[in-house]
């Protein structure tokens, strides 16, 4: 088990570079948020257990149409403001209420986005989890993604901003598993926990292997994807450029 | 005319009778059993509001405290909105029931100026200048009292605002020191507030680099008196601080011990 600290607390006594959610005073690194330590030879960082959304540059979002204006869009997605598109950006006509995904091409100082690549998509629903728990969801290459939408069977899209579309499927089993990520994300072994969950209340489902007892009967399949996972946990803010479909 | 002396009689000897109350016994125990440097019971607990961004409920001796952090979020009224930083707007509210006599709900003087110095506080504790534009709304409910509400109330916000997962330099710990019959005393209760030489000295302060954030005095004390008390203050917010912390871990700790099959780490 990693180390959870609070706000406030030490997260080294080196001279390293400093990530995300750590800063420094009197010469030692500090957390700033409720979160675990992931601590690497030269850089330190803490990944935020619990927070919000705030847009980055390239991430990829999927938002909900607020309200039309004379020239664009306002499009609401889960941060502090809503952001602007033009019409000139978008081929087809639209709506309050209408689901898009965007790329965030630029923030300015204020944290406003600057949104362009839209796609409009039609039905499905919208799931929502927290953002810092976006990565788990994704998994190393898509790892967690892969065991979901084989699963479930629906076509999702994961937004940056903690937004997830789907359509399709088994979306009710698709809910209970993002809630599943939600309460275990700090914990190891996620997506072997998730494959035995979705198997468990869909038996007709059929992953690549099911993980036999004990280690040493499980494929090599499976022993990746475990590896794979933990490799995630540790690089948690991974920055996998994504996109679902 | 007879009768006023005798009220005056009466009076005195009640006032005598508090004079002779003795705060701190030869064992060195206070009224309620405490020793001079012991707080009450606290309990804090993590994320009782669901809908909210952060929340904390805690019990520090007969207080009952309830704190809400929404944000950081759209700064509305726009003109009250500073494009540098975050505000940090922070309600402080006794329920009608938390005292003896029922307290008007609108808020009074008392309230404001609570209000006004915990704010004050957390915009030095939170980095507001990382969300620019932005309202961060922090609701405390002060449910049941016995006195040291704004230190509860401010310790309890303290922990919702780490709940929310607001970036901060420190979570605020803090505790009230006082005098009562010419004892320093950690953590003054109604009774020990009410001594006829009592002082009351809330301190708030970030432990780390034990900047001190809230200060208030009610009451005179000689410097030589003061050195003690804070020297006391800071001994008990240490331990408070440890509680806030224990109380965070608290909600992660539940899924750890549940069985996984994670077998690789043994082999």
């Amino acid at each position: 088990m990693k180390k959870i600290v609070v706000p406030g607390e030490i997260v080294s006594i080196e001279r390293k570079r400093t990530g995300e959610h750590v800063f420094l005073q009197n010469g030692r690194i500090y957390s700033d948020v409720l979160g675990i330590v992931d601590e690497r030879p030269t850089e330190v960082a803490v990944v935020a257990l619990e927070g919000f959304y705030i847009p980055k540059s390239e991430d990829v979002i999927v938002g909900v149409i607020a309200s039309e204006k004379a020239t664009g869009y306002m499009v609401e997605l889960n941060s502090f403001t809503q952001s602007f598109i033009s019409k000139k950006e978008v081929r087809e006509q639209m709506k309050p209420g209408y689901i898009i995904s965007a790329r965030v091409i630029d923030v300015n100082e204020l944290k406003e986005a600057e949104l362009s690549q839209v796609r409009v998509f039609y039905g499905g629903e919208i799931i929502s989890i927290s953002p810092v728990k976006i990565p788990r969801v994704i998994g190393k290459n898509a790892s967690m993604l892969e065991v979901l939408k084989r699963g479930t069977n629906s076509t999702i899209l994961v937004g940056r901003n903690g937004w997830i579309w789907a359509k399709g499927g088994n979306l009710p089993l698709l809910i209970g598993s993002i809630k599943k990520i939600e309460v275990e994300a700090h914990l190891e072994n996620l997506t072997v926990k998730l494959q035995d969950f979705i198997s468990q209340s869909n038996k007709s489902v059929k992953f690549p292997s099911k993980p036999l007892a004990g280690e040493a009967a499980k494929p090599e399949e499976i022993k990746e994807v475990e590896k794979l996972d933990k490799e995630v946990f540790e690089e948690l803010s991974n920055e996998s450029d994504f996109n679902g479909n | 005319m007879a009768t006023k002396k005798k009220e005056e009689k009466e009076s005195k000897k009640e006032s005598k009778s508090k004079e002779n109350l003795e705060y701190v016994n030869k064992q060195g125990k206070r009224l309620d059993g405490r020793t001079v440097d012991e707080t009450r019971p606290i309990k804090i607990k993590v994320g009782v509001v669901p809908n909210a961004d952060g929340s904390a409920y805690l019990e520090w001796g007969q207080n009952k405290v309830i704190a809400a952090v929404y944000g950081p979020r759209e700064c509305l009224p726009k003109h009250t909105a500073n494009p540098y930083k975050a505000m940090v707007r922070y309600t402080y509210r006794m329920a009608t029931f938390s005292v003896p006599d029922r307290k008007n709900p609108r808020p009074g003087r008392r309230d404001v100026e609570i209000s006004k110095v915990s704010s004050e506080a957390f915009e030095r504790a939170i980095f507001t200048e990382k969300f620019p534009n932005t309202a961060i709304d922090i609701y405390v409910e002060v449910l049941d009292s016995n006195a040291g509400t704004r230190i509860a109330a401010l310790t309890t916000a303290a922990v919702a605002v780490a709940d929310a997962g607001i970036p901060m330099r420190d979570m605020i710990a803090g505790v009230a020191v006082g005098k009562a019959g010419g004892n320093i005393i950690v953590d003054l209760n109604k009774y020990e507030e009410d001594a006829p030489d009592a002082v009351d000295i809330p301190i708030a302060i970030l432990p780390n680099s034990e900047e001190i954030v809230l200060l208030q005095m009610d009451g005179l004390l000689s410097k030589k008196e003061w050195v003690e008390a804070r020297t006391k203050a800071f001994a008990a917010i240490k331990k408070v601080h440890e509680l806030q912390k224990q109380a965070l871990l608290e909600k992660y700790k539940n899924f750890e011990s549940t069985p996984s099959n994670d077998g690789s780490d043994k082999q």
